[in-house]
């Protein structure tokens, strides 16, 4: 165990540091702070803007490889560059997808081609990816998935039928990657593959959905004979689900750490309010702050010991503890941050319904514990597959 | 010793209940919300018709003769529907506040007329306690009685600014009130004042509590119905214990809550002056399973309950504003320790149940 940085990685810090000091001022001064969660309708072109400058600047995909525009960053580099980015009020990052979640799954199971065709794009903050996993009946039960691939011998391409929901950001975003089943004879897992989609095309439709806090960050994503071509099946047709799991896997990611590092600022407003307003002086609020620091304590030391560990996109035993850990602990933070607003909780910002950081912090974090996994999800897998309990029953209605 | 409700409240209860179930769908709320009084005027008439605005008020002076017990359960029915208008309030703390200054001989002939005005459905009366910094409703309102200090005053509506602002509650229309406490208008001060503003919020917190009994249960019960026709892994997903145990402790949470608030509406009725700890007991114990079955709905609806086309937020948005008025948790705990700290508190098992009796 050797618990503090190295001189290398501070210097690295500092780099960071200072970049992000020069370039997130003048235009790109408003949007700090902004499109974060609950607040990602907000600032979109400008936020896309900033993708691109932060790729001029060598800063999207670090942890790739630099065969691929990365820099290969060291995962403790990687830590660094997350929290420097939240510290310094880095807008949420639209490229959060596809530098995470497609980039990672191309360079473990795609082909040379694919890889070619969409990584740069990535790294140059010129494309954003969106996740079209979730469908109507296909919730927590994913492999449940209906959505039809069917190959079009005639035009050599695979055309889509069917329904994604809850896409995050699919109407700012220039492509899906799909769980799509290609053998409808097969139930559960078995006969689904994953591919690559764009999203601006004939028999395609996205409707945004409005949520709780009367914006739309979602969508549902109507497929009615979209398609892509052969070269954009990842891995072997059918082996969807194991690709599809394999992404999962990657996020667990760094990304963590600088989620951690939002928290803190989230916190620290909660502090500065109850310092401010006086609910600092309530002996129930004082306690539930104290809480609310150790808990995120804990949670980062738990997130540094997992990345410690291999990196090859396997669930490890810490991984599967997160979710679980960080969304009941945002989950009460938002409810904290209620709480130290009290009465003025209620109020929001004039019309049509503009909602306050810390209400639309409160509202988010009812979220935080439903998607990528819901809490009751996240127990049964850690039950099941961390412990080795038996199996619940699948119904068969 | 009882503590169940009598046939005759549980029918009157059950007759507005009635109603409200019938008039206020999820749908009639939703179209409140587009227009600007926020009000269904036509509900109005048939609550008015039921005698509900009457309730509270002494037979002698043409009102029905009831008491918070009884209006405790037609409280809890309005937040079992989330009813959007202020009724429980108008009926639970301006009825009683108005009868109380008329007994003691204050507000010089004004209140007689008020009395009569809100029984017949020509005049609104809203509180304004100083706990609350904002009023609901006030736009339509021809009376506010309002607290500053220890003094209460009332208001004709143009003594008073109104500065409409919005709340996270789209059914709620609130709006920050300010107003020149002046001799014209004061009804009573010092110790008299300050008795009457402490019953009034004992009223007003009690009125919350037994609305967010009833906005529980419309949650629970919401949520029992959706985990029961949405499917996933090939059957009901509310077939999962997981799931189950989410809704039966807010269920259990709420069965311990009701004898809470009814206690606090008895003490209340009989024991004004010594209500505070059970009102603040009440208001603790509805706004946790409250707060709770809010969360726990949103949760077993999956990504469906964190949706604006969804009505669990209704139910969930009315308990996050009704958990900070009249008082929040912090304000409550403390009347609770403060009491129970005070060097000469009445501890030890002969006072468990207060001293004597029940009420203490
Ligand atoms: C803000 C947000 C963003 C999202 N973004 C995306 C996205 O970009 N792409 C995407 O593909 N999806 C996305 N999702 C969808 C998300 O992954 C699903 O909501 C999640 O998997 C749960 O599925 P569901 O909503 O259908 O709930 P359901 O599966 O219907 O679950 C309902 C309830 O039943 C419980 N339950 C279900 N099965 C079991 C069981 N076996 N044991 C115990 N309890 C069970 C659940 O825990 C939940 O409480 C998003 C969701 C949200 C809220």
């Amino acid at each position: 165990m050797q618990l503090e940085f190295s001189p290398a990685d501070e210097q690295f810090r500092n780099e960071v540091a200072s970049w992000l000091r020069d370039h997130l001022c003048g235009e790109f001064a408003a949007i700090r702070g902004r499109g974060g969660p609950g607040d990602e309708h907000h600032f979109v072109d400008e936020r896309k803007a900033w993708e691109r400058t932060l790729a001029e600047g060598g800063w999207t995909c670090i942890g790739w490889p630099e065969q691929w525009g990365g820099r290969g960053a060291t995962i403790e580099q990687q830590v660094i560059f997350n929290e420097e980015y939240a510290r310094a009020g880095g807008p949420g990052r639209l490229g959060h997808i596809g530098e995470t979640l497609t980039g990672p799954t191309l360079l473990a199971f795609g082909s040379e081609q694919q890889k070619q065709r969409y990584l740069p794009d990535i790294r140059a903050g010129q494309a954003f990816w969106c996740q079209g996993y979730s469908e109507p009946g296909a919730g927590s039960d994913l492999s449940n998935i209906k959505t039809r691939a069917e190959w079009d011998e005639q035009e050599r391409v695979w055309r889509f039928y069917g329904q994604k929901v809850w896409t995050s950001l699919a109407h700012e975003s220039d492509f899906i990657f799909v769980l799509a089943r290609t053998d409808v004879s097969q139930r559960g897992h078995r006969g689904l593959s994953f591919f690559l989609v764009p999203l601006a095309q004939e028999g395609l439709e996205i409707r945004p959905i409005t949520q709780l806090t009367g914006t739309a960050e979602f969508n549902e994503v109507f497929f009615d004979g979209a398609c892509c071509s052969p070269e954009d099946l990842v891995g072997e047709e059918g082996d969807g689900w194991r690709v599809a799991m394999g992404l999962l896997g990657f996020e667990r990611g760094v990304s963590t750490l600088g989620q951690q590092m939002l928290f803190q600022v989230e916190l620290d407003e909660v502090i500065r309010l109850a310092k401010e307003n006086g609910a600092s002086r309530q002996p129930a609020l004082r306690q539930r702050i104290a809480e609310a620091h150790i808990g995120l304590r804990t949670l980062r030391y738990n997130s540094l010991r997992m990345l410690s560990g291999e990196d090859d996109g396997s669930l490890s035993r810490e991984a599967m503890i997160y979710k679980l850990a960080w969304s009941n602990w945002h989950r009460n933070l938002g409810k904290l941050a209620m709480d130290v607003l009290g009465p003025e909780a209620e109020l929001v910002e004039s019309a049509p319904y503009e909602l306050n950081r810390l209400q639309s912090l409160f509202l988010f974090t009812r979220a935080d514990t439903i998607y990528g996994g819901t809490n009751q999800i996240q127990r049964n897998l850690i039950a099941e597959r961390a412990l080795g309990m038996p199996r619940e029953p699948r119904g068969d209605a | 010793m009882d503590f169940t409700f009598t046939a005759e409240q549980l029918e009157f209860r059950d007759t507005v209940a009635g109603l409200l179930k019938t008039e206020v769908t999820s749908d009639s709320i939703r179209a409140r919300w587009s227009t600007d009084s926020g009000k269904d005027p036509a509900l109005q008439e048939q609550l008015l018709a039921m005698g509900v605005y009457s309730l509270l008020f002494p037979e002698s002076l043409g009102g029905l003769g009831m008491d918070a017990i009884d209006a405790v359960l037609l409280a809890e029915a309005c937040g079992a529907v989330a009813l959007p208008e202020p009724l429980a309030e108008t009926m639970m703390v301006a009825s009683p506040l108005l009868v109380d200054i008329l007994n003691r001989g204050l507000g010089n002939g004004a209140i007689q007329p008020i009395i009569d005005g809100v029984m017949d459905g020509r005049v609104n009366v809203a509180v304004l306690h100083p706990i609350n910094p904002y009023l609901n409703f006030a736009a339509d309102v021809d009376w506010i009685l309002a607290g500053s200090g220890d003094g209460l005053y009332l208001l004709p509506r143009d003594a008073v600014n109104l500065t409409p602002a919005k709340s996270l509650d789209p059914s709620r229309r609130l709006s920050s009130v300010e107003f020149d406490p002046s001799a014209e208008h004061r009804v009573a001060g010092g110790e008299v004042g300050a008795a009457l503003l402490r019953a009034s919020l004992n009223l007003g917190g009690l009125t919350v509590a037994a609305q967010l009994l009833g906005l529980s249960e419309l949650l629970v019960s919401q949520s029992v119905q959706y985990t029961q026709d949405r499917n996933q892994f090939g059957r009901p997903v509310g077939a999962n214990q997981a799931v189950k145990h989410l809704l039966a402790d807010v269920a259990v949470q709420l069965e311990y809550a009701r004898p809470v608030v009814a206690r606090a509406a008895y003490t209340v009725g009989v024991s004004p002056e010594r209500a505070d700890f059970a009102v603040s007991h009440a208001k603790l114990a509805a706004t946790r399973v409250a707060q709770l079955a809010a969360r726990q709905a949103i949760q077993v609806h999956g990504a469906m309950g964190y949706t604006w086309e969804c009505d669990v937020q209704i139910a969930a948005k009315r308990i996050w504003a009704l958990s900070y008025e009249w008082g929040d948790e912090g304000f409550h705990k403390n009347r609770i320790h403060e009491w129970l700290l005070q060097p000469n508190a009445l501890l030890g098992p002969e006072y468990t149940f207060g001293r004597r009796s029940l009420v203490g």
